[in-house]
C-alpha cells in the first residue's frame, strides 16, 4: 500500500562488490540524514560514511538524494551504495528501519511509480506480473525461513500470549461469569515470562540468521583426495583432522565462512568408497545426504590420479551445474592453478589456486534466486519479533503501574499482530473460540 | 394510516430494530409506516428482561447518542441498574439494567406515539413489491399494497421458525407469535443466501414458590446510573436486587438421564447456536468436570410474578425441565410458569447486504435485526437504526451512514457481518473491537452526535447543548496542559497530602493526571491548581484523556495508516476474474464476498495485502484509462 516509507535493497542478490538500497517515503529525508549525515544535492552521488545510531561506521559508499515528484516513485527517494556482502547491506537496511522506514513488499516501489502516475498505463499489467510472483516468491521464502526450530519456537510463544489473552479478554468481556481468571500481578509475571521468552527467540534467530545461514557448499570426494585439507585451506585454520591415512573423517564435519560477506556453510565428508567398514559405512551415507541437501559440491579429485572413480554413485547432484570438480595436490603435478574448462586446479598445501576457487564459488552460489528472498523474509521476522517484545513490554509496565486491565489487553494485542506477522494473524474469532472452550460461558 | 399512501419508508416488525428504524426515519422527516403482527407486542423483550452489558452497554449508549429509543426506555423501565468493570478502566466499563418487560413495552410505544411523522399499524406481510428490480413497497395479509421508497425488514426470528420442547416440535415465532410463511417463501425465492440458527429460553418460575432466604442477593448500584444523555435523572422505577443459586450434580444427572430426548442431541436440530449462551444440557455436556453452574435468578418487573432464571436455557423434555429446576437451591417447590424452549429460525446471509443494510441484490430492500443473524435486543436496535437512516438517505439520494470500525460499535458491528458473515447468533464483545480504548460508553455522544447532527436526527437545542459540552472538555484539556505546578508552590506537605508524595519537579496538571494513583479530585484539591471544571463529564473526560493518552495516539495513527485506502470503492460490478494477478483462490472469496471498500476486502480471511495492492493497481488503471 503506498504508506509510510518503504526500503529495499534494488541490486540482485549476493552479486557484485556493489549493493544499492533504495528508501522512497516521506521519511526518506529522515532516513538519508540520520545514516549518512546532511541531504546532498539532489540528483548527484556524494561520497559519505554511513554510520549506525551510536555513530560508529557501518560502512562507506555514494549517496544519492532525489526530491519528490520528480524521481522514480514520486516520493522522496534516497540510494545508498554500499558494499554488496548481505552483512553489511543487513546491518544498514536495519539502520534505516529504526530510522522510520519499513521493508517493502514485492513490487512496492513499482506500484508506488504507477499510483503516482510515473508509470504509464501499459506497465499496470507488469507491475501486476511483479506483485503477484514476488509475493508468492516471498512466502514460500517465509516458509523456509520458517521451517524448524524457529518456527516452534514462535508458534510457542503465540500460542503463550494467546492463552495470556484468553484470560484477560474473558475476565474482562465476561464479568459475570466465575472465571479462574488470573490475578494481575500474576499475570504480570507471566507477561513477563513470555516476553523473556520473544527476546530469546529473537536473539537466537538474529545469530541464526548471519552464521547458520548461507548457501551450503559440501566438499566431496574419494578417500584421501585431500577434502578436509582443501576445507581447512577454505577456513583458514585447522577444523577438519588431516591425516595420511584414508578414511579419517567419517562424520561430516561444517564450518562457516564469508566469501565477501556472502555467509558459506562449508561440510566435509567422508571419503566415498565401497568396501568401508560399518562406521565408515554411516559416515559415507551422511555425506550422500549432505550432498542431496546441498547448494553446491566440490568434488575433490586427487590431480595425480582425475580420472579414478569419484565414489559418487548415486549421490550424483541433479545438476551438474550445482557441482565444481576441484584437482587438488597440483603442487605434486605442476598443472597450472586456478579455473579451467572442467574444473578448477588447486594445492591445499601450498594455497596454490585457492582464490580462483572462492571467487568461482561466489559467482556460481551469487546467482542463487530465493538466498535473498529468505533473507529478506528472516529480517521481518526479526522486526516483527522486535515489535512484539517492545509491546510485552509495555503490557508488563502497565500491568504493574496498577493501570487497567484493558491497557494490559491492548499492548498484548499490539503483540500479538506483530507475531502474527510471522505465523498468521490470530482473529477475534480463533480468540472467542478459544475463551469458549475454556471457560463456561453463558448466563 | 391511509391504504392508499405512498411512504418514504414502510419498516416491517415492532421489536427492537423495527422501532428504532422507524423512530429514526421520522425523526429524519421521512413519511413512515411501521407495520407489525401485533400492536401490543411493540417493544417486546422476547427473552431475558435485560438491556446493556459488557458491549451491549456500548450500544445502547450509541443508539441514544444518534438520538434513538432504547436508552431513553430502559431508563423508564429499569428496576435493578448495575454499571460493570467498575473496577476495571472505562473503555470497558459497561451499564446493564434488569427491564420490567411491561414498562419496557409501555416506554417504547410511548415513544413511537409521540413521534412525528410515524404512523403504526397492524397487520402481516405476505410479499414485497418489486418493480425493476427495486423493492417499491410491500403486500400485506389482508391485501394492501403498500408503496414506499424503501422497505426496512426487521422480522427477526418469525422466518421459518421452529420451537422445541424436548421431542415436539411445532411452526412458531417466538412468545406464541405466528410465524411469516408466506413471506419467507417469498424470500427464499430471492436469491438471498439462507442459513438456520437456533437460541434458547429457560422456563420461567413463580416468585412466590422460590426460597430466597438461602440464596446470594444481587443489589444494584446505588445511585443507579442512566443509559440515556437524554434522562432527567427522576425516571428509574422502584429498584429490586436479583439473586444467584446454582445448579448442582443432581441437577446435572437429571439433564444427563434425559439427553437422548433432547432435540440438540437428537439431530432434531439443525441450526447453530451460539457459543457463549448454551444450554444447560450444553454446559453439562462440555464441561462434565464442573458441578455446578451459576443462576441468576431475575425478576420480570415490579408487578410480574415471573422469574427469569438466567443461566438454564434448555429444550428438555417438560418433566425434566420440573425435575431439574426443583432440585436448585430455593427452588426446591418451584412451579415453572412457562416451558423453556429453543427455536430455529432463518437469517439472511449478511454478507448479501451492503454495509449500509441495504440489500446487494435488491435495492430499497433493507434488513436489521436477527434476521441478520445477530442475538440481543442492542444488536438489534443499533441495526435498526442505521437502517432506518440508510432507508431515508437512499429515497433522498444522499450518501447511507457507514460507521467505521473506529468509529462505533455499531461500525464494528456492520462491518463483521456484512465482512465475515457469521455462522452462530453474533453477539456484540468488546474484545471484537480492536479500536475499544476510543469505542467508550462515556464518549458516546462525543463520537455520534456530530453525525446525528448531519443526518437530521437531533435538534438545534440538543445540538447547541453538546457543543457548549464539547467547547468545555476542550478547554479544560487545554487549561490542564498550561497550567505548570512548581514543587515551590506546594511545599512538601500539601504535595504529599494531595498527590501521595511530594512533588519532585515542575509538570503540568496533564502531567500529573497521567498517573493512574492520581485523581481529578486529588488535582483540583491543589492550592495552585486553579479553577477546576464544575461538570463531572469534563472531569472524567480530560481524565480518561490523560490515562489513554498515548495509547489513543498510537490507535489513531493506526486508523490514518488504514483509511489511506479504508474507504475506496468498489465497484459492485468489478468481474475479479479481470484483475490481473489475483490468485483464483482470493478471486473466488471477492467475488463471493463482493466486499464494498478497499478496506473490507483487506478484512475478509484469505485476502492478502499482495491482493490488495493487486485491487488498487486496477482501480488505478481504471481511473486513468477513463481520464485519459
Amino acid at each position: 500500500m503506498p504508506d509510510g516509507t518503504i526500503c529495499a535493497i534494488a541490486t540482485p542478490p549476493g552479486r557484485g562488490g556493489i549493493g544499492v538500497i533504495r528508501v522512497s517515503g516521506e521519511a526518506a529525508g529522515d532516513c538519508l540524514t540520520g545514516l549518512a549525515g546532511r541531504l546532498p544535492e539532489p540528483r548527484t552521488a556524494s561520497l559519505r560514511t554511513f554510520r549506525d545510531a551510536d555513530g560508529e561506521p557501518l560502512d562507506q559508499g555514494l549517496v544519492l538524494w532525489f526530491p519528490g515528484p520528480d524521481s522514480f516513485t514520486g516520493e522522496d527517494v534516497a540510494e545508498f551504495h554500499g558494499h554488496g556482502g548481505p552483512v553489511v547491506m543487513d546491518r544498514l537496511l536495519r539502520r534505516l528501519i529504526e530510522l522510520g522506514a519499513s521493508l517493502a513488499e514485492p513490487g512496492e516501489f513499482s506500484q508506488r511509480a504507477f499510483l503516482n502516475g510515473r508509470m504509464d498505463l501499459t506497465r499496470a499489467e507488469a507491475i501486476a506480473d511483479l506483485i503477484a510472483a514476488g509475493s508468492e516468491a516471498a512466502a514460500s521464502a517465509a516458509m523456509r525461513s520458517l521451517e524448524g526450530a524457529f518456527a516452534h519456537r514462535i508458534q510457542d510463544l503465540v500460542e503463550q500470549l494467546t492463552e495470556l489473552r484468553v484470560h484477560l479478554e474473558s475476565s474482562i468481556d465476561f464479568i459475570d461469569e466465575p472465571l479462574d481468571g488470573l490475578a494481575i500481578d500474576r499475570l504480570a509475571d507471566r507477561i513477563e515470562a513470555v516476553g523473556e521468552a520473544v527476546r530469546a527467540a529473537r536473539e537466537a534467530a538474529r545469530s541464526g540468521q548471519q552464521l547458520q545461514e548461507g548457501a551450503r557448499v559440501v566438499i566431496a570426494g574419494a578417500p584421501n583426495a585431500g577434502k578436509s585439507s582443501l576445507m581447512n585451506a577454505l577456513l583458514g585454520r585447522d577444523a577438519a583432522i588431516v591425516t595420511e591415512l584414508a578414511g579419517t573423517t567419517r562424520d561430516v564435519l561444517d564450518a562457516h565462512l564469508h566469501l565477501d560477506g556472502l555467509p558459506v556453510q562449508v561440510m566435509d565428508t567422508a571419503g566415498l568408497r565401497t568396501g568401508a567398514d560399518v562406521v565408515e559405512a554411516e559416515g559415507i551415507r551422511r555425506a550422500h545426504q549432505a550432498m542431496a541437501e546441498a547448494d553446491h559440491i566440490l568434488l575433490v579429485v586427487d590431480d595425480r590420479n582425475p580420472d579414478e572413480d569419484d565414489g559418487l554413485g548415486a549421490a550424483w547432484p541433479a545438476s551438474a551445474a550445482a557441482l565444481t570438480r576441484v584437482y587438488n595436490k597440483i603442487d605434486l603435478t605442476h598443472r597450472p592453478p586456478g579455473v579451467g574448462d572442467d574444473g578448477v586446479a588447486v594445492s591445499a598445501l601450498t594455497g596454490a589456486g585457492l582464490d580462483g576457487l572462492k571467487s568461482h564459488l561466489r559467482g556460481v552460489l551469487g546467482v542463487r534466486a530465493g538466498d535473498e528472498a529468505v533473507f529478506t523474509a528472516r529480517r521481518r521476522h526479526l522486526q516483527a519479533l522486535d515489535e512484539a517484545a517492545a509491546a510485552i513490554d509495555e503490557a508488563v509496565s502497565a500491568a504493574r503501574a496498577g493501570h487497567g486491565e484493558e491497557l494490559v489487553a491492548e499492548s498484548l494485542r499490539c503483540a500479538q499482530d506483530s507475531l502474527g506477522q510471522i505465523t498468521g494473524a490470530v482473529t477475534t474469532e480463533d480468540l472467542l473460540g478459544r475463551i469458549f472452550s475454556t471457560f463456561c460461558i453463558g448466563k | 394510516m391511509d391504504s392508499q399512501s405512498q411512504y418514504d419508508v414502510i419498516v416491517v416488525g415492532g421489536g427492537h430494530a423495527g422501532t428504532e428504524a422507524a423512530h429514526a426515519a421520522a425523526r429524519m422527516g421521512a413519511h413512515t409506516l411501521l407495520l407489525t403482527q401485533s400492536l401490543d407486542t411493540i417493544g417486546q423483550m422476547s427473552c431475558n428482561p435485560a438491556i446493556g452489558g459488557i458491549g451491549k452497554g456500548h450500544l445502547v449508549r450509541e443508539i441514544d447518542a444518534m438520538g434513538g429509543v432504547m436508552g431513553r426506555a430502559i431508563d423508564r423501565a429499569g428496576i435493578q441498574f448495575r454499571v460493570l468493570n467498575q473496577r476495571k478502566g472505562p473503555a470497558v466499563r459497561a451499564t446493564r439494567a434488569q427491564a420490567d418487560r411491561n414498562l419496557y413495552r409501555q416506554a417504547v410505544r410511548a415513544i413511537l406515539d409521540e413521534q412525528p411523522h410515524l404512523s403504526l399499524f397492524q397487520d402481516t406481510v405476505d410479499d414485497l413489491i418489486v418493480e425493476r428490480g427495486t423493492v417499491r413497497g410491500v403486500v400485506t395479509g389482508m391485501g394492501l399494497a403498500l408503496r414506499a421508497t424503501a422497505v426496512v425488514l426487521t422480522v427477526g426470528t418469525f422466518l421459518g421458525g421452529r420451537i422445541h420442547i424436548g421431542d415436539h416440535n411445532r411452526r412458531g415465532g417466538r412468545a406464541g407469535d405466528a410465524p411469516s410463511i408466506a413471506l419467507a417463501e417469498r424470500l427464499r425465492a430471492l436469491p438471498l443466501r439462507v442459513d438456520r440458527l437456533k437460541t434458547g429460553t429457560p422456563p420461567r418460575i413463580d416468585t412466590a414458590s422460590i426460597d430466597y432466604r438461602a440464596l446470594t442477593e444481587q443489589p444494584g448500584d446505588s445511585p443507579a446510573p442512566y443509559f440515556s444523555r437524554w434522562s432527567r435523572g427522576d425516571e428509574h422505577p422502584r429498584s429490586v436486587s436479583c439473586h444467584i443459586t446454582h445448579t448442582n450434580p443432581v441437577t446435572h444427572e437429571h439433564i444427563r438421564k434425559a439427553l437422548h430426548r433432547s432435540p440438540m442431541y437428537s439431530g432434531e436440530i439443525e441450526g447453530v447456536g451460539p457459543r457463549y449462551c448454551p444450554s444447560i444440557e450444553d454446559k453439562v455436556v462440555r464441561f462434565a468436570d464442573r458441578d455446578g453452574h451459576q443462576i441468576f435468578l431475575e425478576p420480570e418487573g415490579l408487578d410480574s410474578r415471573e422469574v427469569y432464571p438466567n443461566g438454564i436455557s434448555t429444550s428438555l423434555p417438560f418433566d425434566t425441565q420440573i425435575a431439574m429446576v426443583r432440585s436448585i437451591d430455593g427452588l426446591a417447590g418451584a412451579r415453572i410458569t412457562r416451558p423453556g424452549y429453543a427455536i430455529e429460525y432463518d437469517y439472511l446471509d449478511p454478507r448479501d447486504l451492503h454495509p449500509s443494510l441495504q440489500s446487494l441484490h435488491l435495492p430499497g430492500l433493507f434488513l436489521a435485526g436477527q434476521i441478520n443473524g445477530t442475538t440481543g435486543y442492542e444488536e438489534a436496535g443499533a441495526q435498526g437504526l442505521l437502517a432506518g437512516i440508510n432507508a431515508v438517505a437512499h429515497g433522498r439520494e444522499m450518501a447511507p451512514w457507514v460507521p467505521a470500525r473506529h468509529e462505533a460499535y455499531l461500525g464494528v458491528l456492520v462491518d463483521d457481518l456484512t465482512t465475515r458473515g457469521t455462522s452462530e447468533p453474533y453477539r456484540m464483545f468488546t474484545s471484537r473491537a480492536e479500536y475499544r480504548l476510543q469505542l467508550r460508553e462515556d464518549n458516546a455522544d462525543l463520537r455520534l452526535m456530530p453525525v446525528a447532527r448531519d443526518y437530521g436526527l437531533i435538534d438545534e437545542g440538543d445540538w447547541q447543548a453538546f457543543c457548549a459540552y464539547r467547547d468545555a472538555i476542550d478547554r479544560e484539556r487545554r487549561r490542564l496542559e498550561q497550567t505548570i505546578i512548581r514543587p515551590a508552590d506546594l511545599g512538601d506537605d500539601h504535595g504529599a497530602t494531595c498527590l501521595g508524595k511530594p512533588l519532585r519537579r515542575e509538570q503540568s496538571l496533564m502531567a500529573l493526571l497521567r498517573r493512574p494513583e492520581i485523581s481529578y479530585d486529588d488535582l483540583a484539591a491543589l492550592s495552585a491548581a486553579g479553577e477546576a471544571a464544575a461538570d463531572p463529564r469534563v472531569r472524567e473526560q480530560v481524565t480518561i484523556a490523560a490515562r489513554y493518552e498515548g495509547y489513543l495516539q498510537r490507535q489513531a495513527a493506526q486508523v490514518e495508516k488504514q483509511s489511506r485506502y479504508e474507504d475506496r470503492a468498489l465497484p459492485a460490478d468489478l468481474d475479479y476474474a479481470r484483475v490481473a494477478g489475483l490468485s483464483r483462490e482470493v478471486q473466488e472469496k471477492l467475488t463471493h464476498h463482493r466486499p464494498a471498500t478497499l478496506g473490507q476486502a483487506a478484512r475478509i480471511p484469505g485476502v492478502t495485502p499482495a491482493a490488495v495492492s493487486l485491487l488498487l493497481v486496477h482501480l488505478q488503471r481504471g481511473e486513468q484509462r477513463q481520464s485519459a
